[in-house]
């Protein structure tokens, strides 16, 4: 190659190509979008995020959560994300405008959590976790809050596993042996609320979710509810023998009892509850960190994307309607 | 077309013993002697201390509970660390070494102002502790391959700097009017690193973009980094060691420009096919992918012209340790790009885009195309350096045999590894749990492969450390990786 004008203007020309292609373009296309709202400029998506919130996601990334767990969720056709319903529809650029970091994340070790908060039980439920939502199909399709009711209101799954299969398939349950302590005697004690519900709203359509999703571990708080991720984080095998996920106590602080039991203290059982007179409790970071995977919850319809969740909903009405899934922590 | 005016005439010349030449030659090589030494000895440092990592990594992965109560040994804060101190401590640190010699030797002046290669290893190397140190204390940014956080990222940039301005003003000083191949490539890779780095920094911490594109950039960067910063630097070795070693010209200049142009134009455009599916214009996703099948290009044309040049002379292999080395590292890069676009495609990236299979093709990139060369290129320099032979043959045999099989296995464990994984993941009746754990044998298998690595590394950093101490062998001639035949010395020297 003679002279250098054209190299030094061939590698800045390549690069700027690329820059200007991959960075910019995109940045002028999608990256000024501003939150949804409806006509009257009521019920806006996405809310801008609390402060402890902010910070969990910090706490996320600097614990490296992101390599494991991502947190989008693909459209029905490129993936088996929804019918594993980490999601009742695809992710869109819109509900990340609040992030940051934004951690899409590219690796499966462990769950999706794009819709880790929408999974929370509803707080009016988690006191009595059999009765509330069996009690009430049609308010579970309307609400299409919960995991539960979302799946009742969604069309059966194009490949819903038969139930022959389903009970063999959940290695991941440690008991489903009945339940003791926070349930009460509901017709049946031993399944999740989640369970519980889908099965009530929908009985002919719905696959069991144990095939899908773990069980309900007794003697734990409510599955995906603010104290169970604590006691997850603690010790993550206590409620899941397979579970592949480190146990993160370094967030935990154990201490003596002074006067009485911390509201915070953690339920533990078995070999990982602290000696009489003590208690773990979380640190700030372990509350941040909670607060942030309550509040990721994609559970919100979006105009960019068809929801077929949503679209599928017995009434129009229902569909438009808020989802308070993603509650604060505490 | 075969090109004469090569400026590399010294295999020839050599031979007909130009004196001048290979005195000023060996003038040169003095020069470069602290600057690169200093930059070689601080990589094999990072290499070693990212090799153990590496291995703790990866027995954490499938035994979580190793050390897991101990905040700054959790999985999620080690990982990261194993991989900046393997991309700045050790590639980049290597790279830049073998770099600074090459511009040395190609600008045929000795090296000037050494004290700004100094001072740039020392900030480098200052730069790379704090930002282990920082990951390891929660200050992680969370964005692959920038996690280290913004007071770390302040001096690398600044060392970069002083690296960078140090390469253009060699430039200026060099002698002769054909610039070669391999000085393209550096070139390149010099101006390209510091605007990847200065615009990755600025979009996502100084003037952040908005949600999702800030993974967009993050990918960018990453991929950009890989291709433009240390596949740059590994093609320009390859074109300056193979043709070297066997006193041969590169078979086509022709070839070396479109191979070159394409990689720039094309490579520069992929990564976003690591977003494919995910919540982003179709449109960039779909660049990228025609972008890295667009890549077959200058694999194919840099392919090609190795090849031609290695026609008639791989049984050379036998003995050159450089050689050896460098041409793994270069058919790795075929590899490296074919594995890259199989997995974009978006038929497979279904299965494979959220598994273990995207580590097999940062490794296939960054171990077993960059790393080989980079290997070859120091066993090729240090003797020019420090004026001693390596030691031992039968090491250096034993490093290049345990690298090889050590990345070959992680490689196919973590690809049939992932492809499993993720054929479970998509198949929504088995449950998520039984697609981890289908995974959890191969990267036992991966971690045997980490076993191999580091007995490997741990040779080469032994035997460096020889050649450090002025303990390699007093001699004319090269160590050979096994006895030399009559005919084959002259070849061979």
């Amino acid at each position: 190659m003679k002279g250098l004008a054209p190299l030094f203007l061939g590698i800045f020309g390549t690069f700027a190509f690329s820059w200007v292609g991959l960075t910019v373009i995109p940045n002028w296309q999608i990256g000024h979008l501003n939150p949804q709202s409806d006509e009257e400029g009521t019920d806006i998506y996405p809310m801008p995020q609390s402060g402890m919130v902010t910070r969990g996601a910090r706490v996320y990334a600097a614990n490296g959560c992101n390599y494991c767990h991502s947190q989008q969720v693909r459209a029905e056709y490129s993936g088996a994300d929804i019918e594993r319903k980490w999601g009742d529809r695809r992710s869109a650029p819109r509900d990340y405008i609040f992030e940051r970091p934004a951690l899409l994340g590219k690796m499966r070790m462990g769950q999706d959590l794009a819709n880790i908060g929408a999974r929370a039980p509803k707080e009016e439920e988690s006191p009595s976790p059999a009765g509330g939502p069996s009690s009430a199909p049609q308010a579970a399709a309307a609400s299409p809050g919960t995991v539960a009711s979302a799946k009742a209101a969604s069309p059966p799954p194009a490949t819903s596993p038969s139930p022959a299969t389903a009970p063999a398939t959940s290695p991941g349950a440690i008991a489903s042996k009945p339940s003791t302590s926070p349930a009460p005697a509901g017709p049946p004690p031993s399944k999740s609320p989640a369970a519980a519900a889908a099965a009530a709203g929908s009985p002919a359509a719905s696959p069991s979710p144990s095939a899908l999703w773990p069980e309900q571990t007794a003697g734990l708080p409510p599955m995906y509810s603010a104290a169970w991720h604590h006691v997850h984080l603690y010790s993550p095998r206590s409620i899941n023998l397979d579970s592949n996920m480190p146990s993160y106590r370094f967030l935990y602080e154990t201490r003596r009892i002074s006067d009485a039991r911390s509201s915070d203290a953690l339920q533990l059982i078995g070999s990982d509850a602290p000696p009489e007179g003590w208690e773990i409790v979380p640190t700030y970071d372990a509350k941040c960190l909670v607060a942030y995977m309550m509040a990721l919850n994609q559970s919100h319809p979006l105009k960019d994307v068809r929801s077929p969740g949503a679209s599928a909903a017995s009434s129009p009405a229902a569909s438009p309607s808020p989802a308070p899934g993603g509650q604060p922590a505490k | 077309m075969n090109a004469t005016g090569i400026p590399l005439k010294e295999p020839a010349i050599s031979a007909a013993a130009g004196d001048t030449e290979q005195f000023e030659r060996a003038l040169i090589d003095a020069s470069t002697r602290v600057p690169v030494l200093i930059f070689y000895t601080s990589a094999v440092a990072w290499l070693i201390l990212g090799t153990l990592l590496a291995g703790f990594v990866s027995f954490k992965l499938h035994t979580p509970d190793l050390l897991s109560d101990i905040s700054f040994l959790t999985w999620g804060r080690v990982r990261p660390v194993h991989m900046n101190v393997m991309v700045y401590g050790w590639a980049s640190m290597a790279g830049m070494g073998t770099a600074i010699w090459l511009m040395a030797r190609l600008c045929r002046t000795v090296l000037r102002y050494p004290l700004l290669l100094v001072a740039g290893a020392g900030f480098w190397n200052l730069g790379v502790f704090l930002g282990v140190c920082g990951i390891l204390l929660g200050d992680s940014t969370g964005y692959q391959w920038l996690e280290f956080p913004s007071y770390a990222a302040i001096i690398l940039f600044v060392a970069y700097t002083l690296v960078a301005s140090w390469a253009v003003l060699m430039f200026r000083f060099r002698r002769g009017e054909q610039i070669y191949i391999t000085q393209w490539y550096l070139l390149a890779a010099f101006l390209w690193f510091p605007w990847l780095y200065a615009a990755g920094q600025l979009m996502l911490f100084v003037v952040p973009v908005q949600g999702v594109l800030q993974a967009a950039v993050g990918w960018w960067y990453a991929n950009n980094l890989l291709f433009l910063w240390f596949g740059a630097i590994g093609l320009g070795t390859a074109y300056y060691m193979i043709p070297k070693v066997i006193g041969r010209p590169v078979y086509s200049y022709h070839l070396a420009t479109i191979g070159f142009w394409s990689y720039a134009l094309f490579s520069s455009w992929t990564g976003m096919q690591r977003l494919v599916d995910g919540p982003f214009p179709a449109w960039m996703v779909t660049a990228s992918i025609a972008a890295t099948i667009l890549t077959l290009i200058p694999v194919a044309t840099v392919g090609l012209n190795h090849h031609m040049t290695m026609q008639g002379y791989f049984p050379l292999m036998r003995y050159s340790p450089t050689l050896r080395f460098t041409v793994f590292g270069a058919m790795s890069y075929t590899v490296f790009s074919l594995v890259g676009v199989l997995i974009s495609l978006r038929s497979v990236a279904r299965y494979v885009n959220f598994t273990q299979a995207s580590i097999a093709y940062s490794h296939l990139g960054l171990y077993a195309f960059f790393t080989m060369v980079i290997f070859g290129s120091m066993y090729y320099i240090v003797p020019r350096l420090i004026g001693r032979e390596w030691r031992y043959g039968s090491l250096i045999k034993l490093h290049f045999w345990a690298s090889a099989y050590g990345i070959g296995l992680m490689t196919l464990m973590l690809l049939a590894g992932g492809l499993t994984q993720g054929t479970g993941m998509e198949n929504p009746s088995l449950a998520f749990s039984e697609s981890v754990e289908s995974v959890l044998p191969y990267l036992r298998g991966r971690s045997l492969s980490g076993i191999l690595l580091t007995v490997s590394h741990f040779i080469f950093a032994y035997h460096f450390g020889l050649m450090l101490f002025g303990l390699g062998r007093k001699s004319t001639v090269p160590t050979f990786l096994n006895p030399v035949e009559t005919e084959g010395a002259e070849v061979a020297h």
